[in-house]
């Protein structure tokens, strides 16, 4: 596809999310099929901006918001988008919650969508494909241009483990729990092409890679990408993909403003041009972070100090405070903040849910879906 | 010598006989999944018509009687959870759903009691045959849907619909006992207190059982096996008491569900599946169903009845679910397929007819010969009709259940 290699420009910083979301039923909370005949109401609605997609099993809806310019009227969208759906679901006798991963559904009860492209995903990964009925959200951050979208792709792995913490929320797994914050990382980290973009420096340079790696066979298109960041040139965005789907929507736009805070204070300084190193600590730092949350270490890049991921945040959060000012996000990053300082991941609040229903998950589900309804 | 340690032949307990049982109806419903594609409870119906008073003899009714308790214990736990299934907020959310499962049972009562009046039968009798026909086995919808591991809204609104038109078949029945009461010279007074003792007592008894299961859940903990057994004992000792009340059970059950379910304001009760254990009750009960099937009834004359009861049947339910239906959300073709997923016949039409029959022998003649010889024949067709619409409508998992390794 030549658009591919296109990439088009959009807004510097304008912002968006996709919401991948759990369709469970009331009786007994396990995940249900519900996608089709969900999708099939929510198409009639007029008032329905964004849009709502079916993912790769029937489990699974991804709702994805609009363009804009900050994360305020982002969360009016979603709310507006969340009354519909909840709206819709109530008729089906659906409910539906957040959270990376739904705590003990079996996977091998899960069914694909039917489309051509699950079915391509099915034949190929066999069944990586159910096992992949994990819930993610991807923030899109615009760039003008392609040389942009790879510079910032670089210099935002660094704060990878960040996304990871803040939005950890899939402390459970089939059933046990499996002392991460975020186990649905795991899930992705199967996938042959997950990982991260290559070192390359430039939009040109990003793509001779690409065309190499479709010329060989391995790829058909960008979707085939699984990385933790990748630019997505028919948005002209790049999109972070690390982060589990948070409990609350509240959250969720927490996360798209420190995304695109982040990104304007990293595009302020060109001088800081990306390092290798990046990439050397990646995967321990990436580990760290879904294995342990806040208190996960991180090692810097470039001064080779460690410390913890929520002190790495805090300072994050001092740096980036006059851009998150002027984008109309003080509130949001300050929320972020007392957060952090309070050290308690969704996961963690999933694992008290837990005790407190004397070890029923199936109750940690229903309030999973109350709090994500309120 | 001393031979008194051999048994007296002939020695055929009732623990063999079970056992026997157990193992044909297991090849059976088998065999009938394998060579004809048909639910498995579909086997087990035949093996016990074969085997029953009408067929080879081997279940008389006394085995049918000392047995009952297993089928009053399977229906038990079936009904009670349909009950446990109905979600009073889906109600809430959805009023279309109300209204169609009101419709359904209503249309399909006047549907029956219309037909099997044009053909002469007399009001009573039509109107009663016309309540029991409202209701669909939930037994055979719960446990065709397991099989099949069906999920989606022709499936949930099964469940409902038939929780829905189980109980008003009861309520129907209630209000109709003044009337074949006072055709048979008995006081208004009797007339009116027993449906009502009948229905009141049922709903009172599983209100008070709902708050029993409630508060023992909640010291016992959210431990599922725990649970199971706190189920089993309130389930049976809600039949025991329905029994000895003579009030009706399935009332009294669909209540304690239903009310289990929706007061359970601190959530208290997990849900626990009823696994392998559960099963052979179910087995026995379709088994012992099918013995207790009446072929004989079915003659030359009852054909015609038997036929217009089934098609007025279906065709009322049909017409409630193709009105209603897409305004409570069903989606396209779903009515239709519903429709035919209602179809199964409550093997508990035999007990209501049997009670009817209790209190007034010759006018329970004639309606068991209608109502049994169409629970005959829907015990056959039903659950396969139930399988084919599901099916149909892409609910049920496209891979079998796993198999143990």
């Amino acid at each position: 596809m030549a658009s591919e290699e296109q990439f088009t420009a959009s807004a510097p910083l304008s912002l968006g999310v996709e919401l991948e979301l759990q369709l469970v039923k009331p009786h007994g909370w396990d995940l249900t099929r519900g996608a089709a005949d969900l999708l099939g109401r929510l198409e009639k609605r007029k008032d329905l901006t964004g849009a709502v997609k079916p993912e790769i099993t029937e489990s699974m809806i991804e709702l994805n918001s609009s363009v804009h310019g900050g994360s305020e009227s982002l969360l009016g969208e979603l709310r507006n988008m969340r009354s519909a759906l909840l709206e819709e679901a109530g008729m089906l006798n659906l409910r539906i919650c957040g959270g990376g991963a739904h705590p003990f559904h079996d996977w091998a009860d899960r069914r694909i969508y039917p489309n051509e492209r699950f079915n391509a995903v099915v034949e190929r990964y066999g069944y990586l494909a159910k096992q992949f009925t994990v819930f993610g959200q991807h923030i899109h951050v615009g760039c003008e241009s392609g040389d942009t979208a790879i510079f910032l792709t670089h210099m935002m792995t660094r704060y990878v483990p960040h996304f990871i913490a803040l939005s950890a929320s899939s402390p459970f797994y089939q059933g046990e729990d499996t002392s991460f914050h975020s186990s649905r990382l795991t899930a992705v980290n199967a996938f042959p092409l997950a990982g991260h973009i290559p070192f390359v420096l430039d939009w040109a340079e990003f793509i001779e890679y690409y065309s190499k790696m479709k010329d060989f066979g391995i790829v058909a298109s960008m979707k085939d990408f699984y990385w933790d960041i990748r630019p997505k040139p028919e948005y002209g965005t790049i999109e972070v993909r690390v982060c589990d789907t948070p409990l609350t929507l509240r959250r969720a736009a927490l996360l798209a403003a420190y995304a695109q805070a982040l990104a304007a204070r990293l595009l302020d300084d060109l001088s800081q041009v990306p390092v290798r190193a990046i990439y050397l600590v990646n995967s321990f730092n990436r580990f760290e972070a879904s294995r342990f949350g806040f208190a996960g270490k991180l090692i810097d890049p470039r001064s080779g100090a460690k410390r913890t991921i929520a002190e790495d945040i805090l300072a994050t959060i001092v740096e980036i405070g006059p851009f998150a000012t002027k984008l109309g996000s003080g509130p949001p990053l300050a929320e972020l903040e007392a957060l952090v300082r309070g050290g308690k991941t969704d996961s963690d609040w999933l694992r008290a849910r837990r005790a407190a229903a004397g070890g029923s998950l199936a109750d940690v589900v229903r309030s999973a879906c109350q709090e994500w309804a309120d | 010598m001393d031979l008194a340690f051999l048994p007296q032949a002939p020695a055929v307990s009732r623990l063999m006989l079970l056992g026997m049982l157990l193992l044909a109806a297991l090849a059976a419903g088998e065999a009938v999944r394998r060579y004809a594609k048909v639910p498995r409870i579909t086997g087990y119906v035949i093996i016990g018509a074969l085997l029953g008073p009408e067929g080879a003899g081997l279940i008389n009714g006394d085995a049918l009687f000392e047995m009952r308790l297993l089928v009053d214990l399977a229906i038990g736990l079936v009904v009670f959870d349909l009950g446990r299934r109905l979600d009073m907020t889906w109600l809430r959310r959805n009023r279309w759903l109300v209204v169609g499962a009101l419709a359904e049972s209503v249309f399909c009562f006047w549907a029956i009691y219309a037909a099997l009046s044009f053909f002469g039968f007399t009001p009573l009798l039509a109107s009663i045959a016309a309540a029991i026909g409202t209701s669909t086995s939930p037994a055979v919808v719960i446990l065709v849907s397991e099989e099949l591991r069906s999920e989606g809204q022709v499936t949930e609104r099964l469940m409902l619909f038939t929780a829905v038109n189980t109980v008003l078949a009861y309520l129907l029945l209630a209000l109709l006992l003044p009337f074949l009461h006072l055709q048979h010279d008995v006081d208004w007074k009797t007339a009116v207190l027993h449906p009502a003792y009948v229905f009141a007592g049922a709903a009172a008894v599983g209100a008070i059982a709902s708050m029993v299961l409630l508060r023992f859940a909640r010291w016992l903990g959210k431990k599922p096996d725990r649970q199971f057994i706190l189920q089993i004992a309130v389930v049976v000792i809600t039949i025991g008491v329905a029994h000895s009340l003579k009030i009706s059970v399935p009332v009294a059950l669909v209540t304690l569900g239903l009310l289990a379910r929706n007061t359970d304001s601190r959530h208290d009760l997990v849900p626990v599946p009823y696994g392998h254990g559960g099963q052979v009750f179910f087995l026995i009960l379709f088994v012992l169903t099918g013995a207790s099937l009446e072929f004989h009834l079915f003659g030359v004359a009852t054909a015609t009845a038997v036929a217009v009861f089934i098609v007025a049947r279906f065709l009322g339910k049909a017409a409630a679910l193709l009105t209603f239906g897409v305004a409570s959300g069903i989606p396209k073709g779903g009515a239709g397929l519903l429709a035919i997923a209602l179809l199964p016949l409550s093997g508990q039409a035999v007990v209501m007819v049997r009670d009817t029959v209790s209190l007034y022998p010759s006018f329970g003649r004639e309606l068991a010969a209608i109502v049994l010889s169409a629970v005959a024949v829907l015990e056959l067709v039903g659950p396969i009709a139930t399988e084919f619409a599901l099916r149909r409508a892409g609910e049920a998992h496209p891979e079998p259940a796993r198999e143990a390794v």
